[in-house]
């Protein structure tokens, strides 16, 4: 039976990924969980950015939410099973979703962007603020939890990123990849890409807008928790800096980068945004002005991304042979 | 028998200026009106009305007799009305079958199917197929929709309002931008996928008086917002001062 | 009492700068309608250049009377950067607006590290001679001379401003552009000269307020991404593209910040995003825009 072309792009990537603990030093593969985080949130983001066509500049708040939910699950209940966590980080975003969104979704463009932004600095500003409770700016610890019910207690950070964790996120990618792959094929994913189209059409074809675009908006919360709890769990720590308008923007710049009109794009643009930024780090101090150009060369350059541009080469060479 | 689509004294204000006043219309089962008149003389504040875009200054839209005045476009297509538009309208990034599947699963009520693959639904596709077939855009279905010609393009808005099932369809100037020869071609399948797709009321929206000619069975002319008149295709045609006020004195004849 | 006065002229003196960078941004979105992110580069910017163009100065002999004048030389002299800059940002005039925003975001990005190339990352500051111009004292307050200068610097340009666009041909050329660019342009208006004359003017607003705010404020990295934030507030607050939406929203921010940081500090920025939720909620024009369509 042959493949889908996507499929065999799917399995190629996970076989990939899932070989590199094996050959690469413990310190790419513990970088590469972050890596893992910031994909599952942007496959979120990209349902509502990419399918929906509603930009947030405040998606960084549900990264926050997973990270703070895990400091306060796991740290301040003790709940120690990360799967509880997820669980419980991602119904919590969904549930602070449902009222942002209704807010947010009666505007689109550059007010939807506005009052996402908003939203996200309000968060911002009450993580910082209120110290008391989260923690101000050094932030709130997450601790150590155990992965499908296991300590791993004889690994050491490091170790542990590297191997069992890792390859958890991996399969967690891998799963939610998974389901996003069926939403977006699925009726409910058809309605919002004629949404993202034509939106005043779609009311004419009896397309529920308003409702769909809050129900991507609340998917794609759920998504961010969970690449936020990861993030927390990576690092140790829950820290407001995880949730300014920067970090939004950061989501954004990577969906961009590897292509936001594709399934497999944000997961693209986080792999190489990821690499980019460590490999430029250990280059220059200024390392931020290179992704910065790099941001500005793809939208006035490349605004297919790292994928519209591989797709522009393999049409290139289908017509060429 | 209550009508399939009717205005009770119908008047819509904006600030001083009146552009509809007091308009009643009714379209009856196995009708198609006409709406003529010059531009200005409120015709698509009148359609804007009829599918719930506005709220009414006073008096009522009625669907099958209940009150639908400014439920706005979703519901009202949801209840079975539906619209196409003199502008053409496309989802640029869907492919035919998938402009015409976004009514059919509006249609089928799948929206909420998260996670069932739409592609391997036998009774969606069977259904775009059919609808496809009707408009001969059945060669064209896995082409995107912005590289359609212009006229496949309208023959594609057409269509994706038809799968929706209506009881009426509302067309508003289906056949604007479409070169002459073409123009009877278009409104003959027009008429012909009504009957098949079981559409039982079409209102049109029309400046070409021949295409209002050949198919209306009655014709409401509006001028600067009153009904001007209310009447059977030859009645219209046989009273010149109407059709004077509506298309403007013939030159030279 | 004590503090009143002092809190009153502290968020005039906040509101007159917030309003220099807030008339840029809706100068810009008005004719070009571009959302410029970097507006906070732009403000910091000013406030790095205007602190070394001073050192210059006075090591040059300059009389420490000539501050407040030699800032805003340091910030008009920074326009430089607006007819390049504009020329980047017209690759995406007309095309989705999230292009816009990552354009103007990247550029953010980029100015962070011009920064810390030029100045490195601790924060500069002048010292206190901007105090020259003295301090008015009584019994309740205490405020220096400067920030009167200063928020009468603004009031200056709001006047100049206004007059500008109303009454001088070439304010008419830019309204008729802000209202209808193809029409503008069908008329005979060199419509690509205006937009790199709007974009200019916006930059050197945005940059003259750094230059203004350096004696009583010290600039440093966090700046440029911090303003964005409150510039946003007031244009939001204001109104999208209104001057004197502007006026009312740095008004307004200027002095919600002066109050809640000596009444309530934790809701220092928090009141300044409720708000800006509240008015995108329920008047999204803001104050003085026009309706959203």
């Amino acid at each position: 039976m042959k493949l889908p072309h996507a499929a065999i792009v799917a399995i190629a990537g996970t076989a990939v990924l899932a070989l590199l603990p094996l050959v690469a030093p413990p310190y790419y593969a513990s970088l590469m969980v972050p890596f893992f985080g910031y994909a599952i949130a942007l496959l979120g983001f990209n349902l509502l950015f990419g399918y929906t066509g509603l930009l947030s500049f405040g998606h960084a708040m549900f990264l926050g939410f997973g990270a703070y939910g895990a400091a306060v699950v796991a740290g301040v209940f003790g709940i120690k099973s990360f799967e509880a966590v997820l669980v419980l980080v991602t119904l919590a975003a969904m549930a602070a979703a449902l009222p942002i969104g209704f807010l947010c979704v009666r505007y689109v463009g550059i007010f939807f962007g506005m009052l996402t932004l908003a939203f996200g600095m309000l968060f911002h500003s009450f993580l910082f603020k209120f110290y008391h409770l989260t923690g101000g700016d050094s932030g709130m610890r997450v601790p150590r939890m155990n992965i499908l019910g296991l300590e791993f207690a004889k690994y050491n950070k490091i170790e542990f990123l590297a191997e069992p964790f890792y390859y958890y996120c991996l399969a967690l990618l891998v799963i939610a990849g998974l389901l996003m792959w069926r939403i977006v094929h699925s009726p409910f994913g058809l309605h919002l890409r004629a949404i993202r189209d034509n939106a005043r059409k779609a009311e004419y074809l009896a397309v529920h807008v308003r409702r769909f675009r809050l129900a991507a908006f609340v998917i794609s919360a759920g998504y961010g928790a969970i690449g936020g709890a990861i993030l927390g769990f990576r690092v140790g720590l829950a820290d407001p800096e995880l949730v300014y308008w920067t970090q939004s923007g950061q989501l954004v710049f990577m969906a961009v980068l590897g292509g936001f009109a594709n399934f497999f794009g944000p997961i693209v643009g986080a792999l190489a945004f990821t690499l980019l930024q460590d490999q430029l780090q250990s280059l220059t101090q200024y390392w931020r002005f290179i992704l910065g150009a790099i941001l500005a060369l793809i939208v006035v350059g490349f605004p297919g991304g790292i994928v519209g541009l591989a797709e522009g080469l393999r049409r290139r060479r289908a017509r060429a042979a | 028998m209550s009508a399939l689509i009717e205005t009770r004294h119908l008047s819509k204000a904006y600030g001083g200026f009146l552009a509809l006043d007091d308009v009643s219309i009714a379209v009856q089962a196995g009708e198609l009106v006409s709406v003529v008149g010059p531009n200005g003389a409120g015709k698509t504040t009148l359609v804007n009305l009829l599918t719930g875009l506005l709220q009414p200054t006073s008096g009522d839209v009625l669907f099958m007799g209940t009150s639908v005045a400014g439920v706005g476009p979703v519901t009202l297509a949801d209840h079975g009305l539906a619209r196409a538009f003199q502008l053409i309208q496309i989802f640029p990034q869907l492919t035919v079958a998938e402009t015409i599947g976004t009514a059919v699963v509006s249609r089928q009520k799948k929206r909420w199917r998260l996670f069932s693959p739409l592609a391997a639904d036998g009774e969606i596709s069977a259904r775009v197929r059919d609808v496809a077939n009707i408009f001969g855009l059945d060669h064209r279905l896995d082409t995107m929709a912005a590289t359609l010609s212009q006229g496949e393009k309208k023959l594609l808005d057409v269509a994706s309002a038809f799968a929706l099932d209506p009881r009426v369809i509302l067309l508003d100037e289906p056949t604007s931008g479409v070169s002459t020869a073409d123009k009877h071609g278009i409104m003959k399948t027009l008429i012909e996928a009504a009957k098949t797709a079981g559409v039982q009321g079409i209102l049109l929206v029309e400046h070409d008086m021949d295409l209002v000619a050949a198919y209306s069975h009655r014709i409401i002319a509006l001028s600067e917002g009153k009904m001007l008149a209310d009447l059977p295709t030859a009645d219209f045609f046989a009273d010149p001062r109407l059709i004077e006020t509506v298309i403007g004195k013939r030159r030279g004849h | 009492m004590v503090a009143f006065a002092n809190i009153l002229v502290g968020g005039v003196f906040h509101a007159a700068v917030l309003f220099l960078v807030a008339a840029g941004l809706q100068l810009v979105f008005g004719v070009q309608k571009i959302v410029n992110l970097a507006c906070g580069s732009f403000y910091a910017l000013g406030a790095y250049f205007g602190i070394t163009f001073i050192g210059y100065a006075a090591a040059a002999g300059m009389s420490p009377w000539l501050i407040l004048p030699g800032l805003i030389v340091a910030g008009i002299l920074l326009g430089f950067i607006g007819p390049p800059i504009e020329r980047l940002l017209r690759s995406v005039y007309g095309r989705d607006e999230s292009f816009q925003l990552l354009l103007t975001f990247a550029l953010v990005l980029m100015f962070q590290d011009v920064f810390r190339f030029i100045w490195g990352s601790n924060p500069r500051s002048l010292d206190s001679t901007y105090l020259i111009y003295g301090t008015i004292t009584s019994r309740d307050f205490s405020v220096p001379v400067y920030n009167l200068l200063v928020i009468a610097a603004a009031i200056a340009t709001a006047v100049g401003l206004g007059a500008l666009l109303q009454r001088t041909n070439y304010g008419r050329t830019l309204r008729a552009t802000a209202e209808n660019r193809a029409m503008a342009e069908a008329l005979g208006v060199d419509v690509r000269r205006v937009y790199s004359v709007v974009f200019t003017l916006g930059a050197v607003l945005g940059t003259t307020a750094g230059a203004l705010v350096v004696p009583t404020a010290a600039a440093s990295l966090d700046m440029a991404i911090e303003f964005v934030i409150e510039a946003f507030a007031v244009v939001v607050i204001g109104g999208l593209g209104s001057m004197r939406g502007a006026l009312a929203g740095a008004l307004i921010v200027g002095l919600i910040r002066a109050y809640s940081l000596v009444l309530y500090p934790e809701l220092e920025v928090l009141a300044i995003y409720i708000i800006v939720i509240t008015v995108l909620l329920f008047r999204p024009a803001g104050l003085l825009g026009r309706p959203v369509v």
